[in-house]
């Protein structure tokens, strides 16, 4: 198997990988931000900017992933 | 007697200001950078940096629409989907695919929201900015 080979496969899988772990990585937090907000309600604004923010790093990760993708298939077959 | 209360400004406002702060730094960074870098760098960087505010505009939206205790606007919150995921993420990958847009511009405008959000968050646990010196009320009760 040469290079080229190793890097059409792994490519795709490195976004996949990324993307389960953003879905899981999101779908925890929101999980605990309900808690939390039915727990506290008067907490909602804090509860919620902390949501967001974490949120934003979490699909910033996925999007690094996708820009690397993007970057090796430019690799592949050159 | 003093004691120290944390006064916190970590709430929805603080999402707003983040986006100022940043759209001020693109604004001057993008002057900067087309001088120093060329223009297409610059612009790459600049349109990464205005794709990421409005991301981060739309997921406070779907977030503050989606998720609150007393019920979900379903109408806005079908909107707000509609034109976040389909419709943003598509004008990204454009941004992304775009021949005269190196990588390395877009990931730093892209990163720049993030930045931001961090060093203000930062800089307010380093300066205490958050803890304030409160007189003792229970002084005058002795």
């Amino acid at each position: 198997m040469d290079y080229q080979t190793g890097l059409a496969i792994a490519a795709p899988l490195t976004v996949g990988i990324a993307a389960i772990g953003s879905a899981l990585g999101l779908g925890k937090a929101v999980g605990s931000a309900m808690e939390a907000m039915g727990r506290q309600p008067e907490a909602i604004a804090k509860i919620q900017t902390g949501m967001i923010i974490g949120a934003a790093f979490i699909e910033a990760l996925t999007i690094y992933a996708l820009l690397a993708f993007l970057l090796v298939m430019g690799k592949i077959g050159a | 007697m003093t004691a120290k209360i944390l006064k916190s400004s970590f709430g929805l406002d603080f999402i707003q200001r983040t986006l100022k702060t940043t759209g001020v730094v693109l604004l001057v960074t993008f002057a900067c950078g087309a001088y120093y870098f060329g223009f297409y760098d610059a612009l790459a960087y600049f349109s990464a940096g205005i794709w990421s505010m409005v991301n981060l505009i739309f997921l406070s939206a779907l977030v503050r629409t989606a998720l609150k205790p007393e019920g979900v606007d379903k109408v806005a919150t079908a909107v707000l989907a509609l034109i976040k995921f389909p419709l943003l993420y598509g004008a990204g990958y454009f941004l992304l695919t775009v021949e005269i847009f190196r990588p390395i511009p877009l990931v730093i405008g892209l990163s720049l929201v993030i930045l931001i959000m961090f060093l203000k968050a930062a800089s307010r646990v380093l300066l205490n900015l958050d803890v304030v010196n409160q007189e003792d009320s229970t002084r005058g009760l002795a």
